[in-house]
């Protein structure tokens, strides 16, 4: 097997990653402005109250060893008590990752489904001009269109008029699975407008690159009707660059949650993480921001072994490299 | 008899970003059931264009404002699609200059020829006969490899054994070997004009390799801004051209040189040649 050659290396490098991005989130959330303990004892506390709130969370102590402590707690499992609500940020995180997960994998759902064929339409049509001119004003729109104004207009519209469905009611999917995609079905689609646009245009490039492939003009030479060509050679081959946009759209997606639970006031852990950064809730920022870091490590080494099983090509380039 | 291949008097034009370029003005050829014809000229003369031609290969851009084209009674350039792709399938067959890059590369060999021999029995055992005939070194193991894992050598001899199953009537090969390490060309030249031999299949071979069209063609057209300008059994064109641009280009092939003799380098004037000889054409004409 192939992917074995390459795998170990892969997955070592994206260990690294994660510690070089450790680092990083560590550094960035303590160079943030404001105090901790003056937010959450207020502008009437004294120096001596402060100092003992310090104490009592371990801030007194040196920032590699504050560094050194976390990661260690981290690497068990452990992300601390939140700052603000002393409840441990696990625990916290978990009660809203569900939600996120939903919206993000609905959106994901909408995505493929929506922008792969809209881009394998456009692109084996691209010759016929009105049909790509369309498909390039319609992903143009949806890549410039920022998802607050979309959102905003969305929230606007289904609240001031009645079109079925509600905005800010929210069901937990934990509670009732069914009521809780239907009340993320809207700020799913918002989320997903931007990922369905870039989708359809990698797409409909990947299959106007393929299609004039030596490859192609054999299958034509040999007859074959346009239809198999496309399932056959044309789908597979214009699928590796789609591929690669996935990582991106997944990194988008955890962007724009943060964006799209704001708006639609859905309890995900982007909404979570915003509130977190008011308060300089330290641990939770750490903890979330790493989960986020996590996440698209994970889903970009996934992608990594997709297109490997996709593209025989790739896994040797890299064995290639790593040897 | 009849020709199985007849082109009349055609032109095609590409059009391309507001300028028109003519890639064949006026070329005819008829060719007979069984003939091997080889097909010479320098880059640009419009033999790939006259071999797409025959199944209607050509780009988007490229325009037919005169000429007819028949495979064996079809008129070509006016059937349907449906029927078009039937008679390339049926009748017609491609081999390509690059052999590596006309297989699908994410594709493994044996399913990509599994692929190309729909409707005819495809089985394991057919895929191995099939490269067997092509004189591959363990099939078995051929079938489970990718376009990007075989030789330049390996990659034509199964796109040779794609083409040849289904027999076809008339085999286009543009400059097949081209690609190819000179080690392998004539093995491969050999085994393309032995399975059409033993097919019945007539050779539309289109190659600048003068000796390997005089070794392997009955008949040689010489094609030059494109037209065919001359056109004869093999030794005769070869051997007693009367075209100018034949002429030079016969001295310029360096294959006809005795070792240690200077090449002529008459390929240089090959364009005055020609053109003074068109100059008398139109004077002609007028």
């Amino acid at each position: 097997m192939r992917l074995l050659h390459w795998l170990p290396g892969r997955l070592l490098s994206a260990i690294i990653v994660l510690l070089g991005a450790s680092i990083l989130i560590f550094a960035a959330v303590r160079s943030l402005p404001g105090d901790f303990a003056q937010i959450v004892l207020g502008p009437l506390s004294n120096e001596e109250q402060r100092e003992q709130l310090r104490q009592s969370f371990g801030f007194d102590r040196s920032l590699p060893e504050q560094y050194l402590l976390w990661l260690g707690n981290a690497a068990r499992g452990d992300f601390g008590l939140s700052l603000a609500s002393q409840q441990p940020v696990l625990d916290e995180l978990a009660s809203r990752l569900p939600v996120t997960a939903l919206l993000a994998g609905m959106a994901m759902l909408v995505t493929i489904a929506i922008g792969i064929p809209l881009g394998v339409y456009a692109g084996t049509h691209a010759s016929t001009g009105r049909g790509s001119a369309a498909a390039r004003i319609v992903s143009t729109i949806g890549i410039s269109f920022p998802e607050f104004v979309l959102g905003c207009l969305v929230v606007f519209l289904f609240s001031r008029f009645d079109l079925g469905l509600s905005v800010g009611a929210f069901t937990s999917p934990t509670t009732d699975f069914g009521r809780g995609v239907v009340s993320l079905l809207l700020p799913a689609l918002v989320l997903s407008v931007f990922c369905v646009a870039a989708t359809a245009r990698t797409t409909r490039d990947a299959v106007i690159g393929v299609l004039v492939e030596p490859h192609i003009a054999a299958s034509v030479a040999r007859g074959e009707p346009k239809g198999f060509i496309i399932r056959h050679h044309v789908l597979r081959n214009a699928l590796i660059p789609v591929l690669t946009l996935t990582a991106t759209i997944t990194a988008y997606l955890l962007g724009g949650a943060v964006i799209v639970e704001r708006v639609f006031n859905v309890p995900g852990i982007g909404s979570y993480l915003v509130l977190a950064l008011d308060r300089r809730d330290y641990t939770v920022i750490q903890a979330g921001v790493l989960l986020a870091t996590a996440v698209f490590v994970i889903a970009s080494l996934l992608i990594d072994v997709l297109t490997g099983l996709v593209d025989p090509r790739v896994s040797v380039a890299k064995k290639g490299r790593g040897a | 008899m009849s020709a199985i291949l007849d082109i009349q008097d055609v032109t095609v034009e590409y059009s391309t970003g507001g300028t028109i370029v003519r890639a064949l003005d006026g070329a005819s050829l008829a060719v007979r059931a069984g003939e091997t014809v080889g097909l010479v000229g320098e880059s640009g003369s419009g033999k790939s264009t006259l071999g797409s031609l025959v199944g209607r290969l050509l780009p988007g851009n490229a325009r037919y404002p005169e000429g007819r084209v028949f495979v064996d009674g079809h008129d070509v350039l006016q059937l349907g699609v449906k029927e078009l792709r039937t008679l390339r399938r049926e009748q017609l067959g491609f081999i390509p200059q690059d052999p590596i890059s006309a297989l699908d590369p994410t594709m493994r060999i044996g399913r990509q020829l599994e692929l190309a021999l729909r409707g005819l029995p495809n089985d394991r055992a057919a895929l191995v006969g099939h490269l067997e005939r092509v004189r591959m070194r363990e099939p078995e193991r051929v079938l489970r490899l990718f376009p990007h894992e075989i030789s330049g050598g390996m990659a034509q001899r199964i796109v040779i054994a794609m083409t040849m199953a289904r027999s076809p009537r008339i085999l286009i090969a543009d400059e097949p070997t081209a690609a190819l390490d000179s080690n392998v060309r004539s093995e491969v030249t050999k085994l393309v004009f032995g399975l059409a031999r033993d097919a019945g299949t007539t050779v539309l071979w289109l190659s600048h390799d003068l000796r390997s069209v005089g070794r392997w063609c009955g008949r040689v057209a010489v094609m030059y801004a494109g037209r065919v300008v001359e056109d004869g059994p093999a030794e005769q064109v070869l051997g007693s051209p009367t075209h100018p641009y034949t002429v030079a280009l016969a001295a310029a092939d360096p294959a006809g040189v005795q070792p240690g003799e200077r090449i002529e380098t008459s390929s240089v004037d090959v364009a005055a040649l020609a053109a003074s000889f068109r100059d008398e054409e139109e004077v002609v004409a007028r």
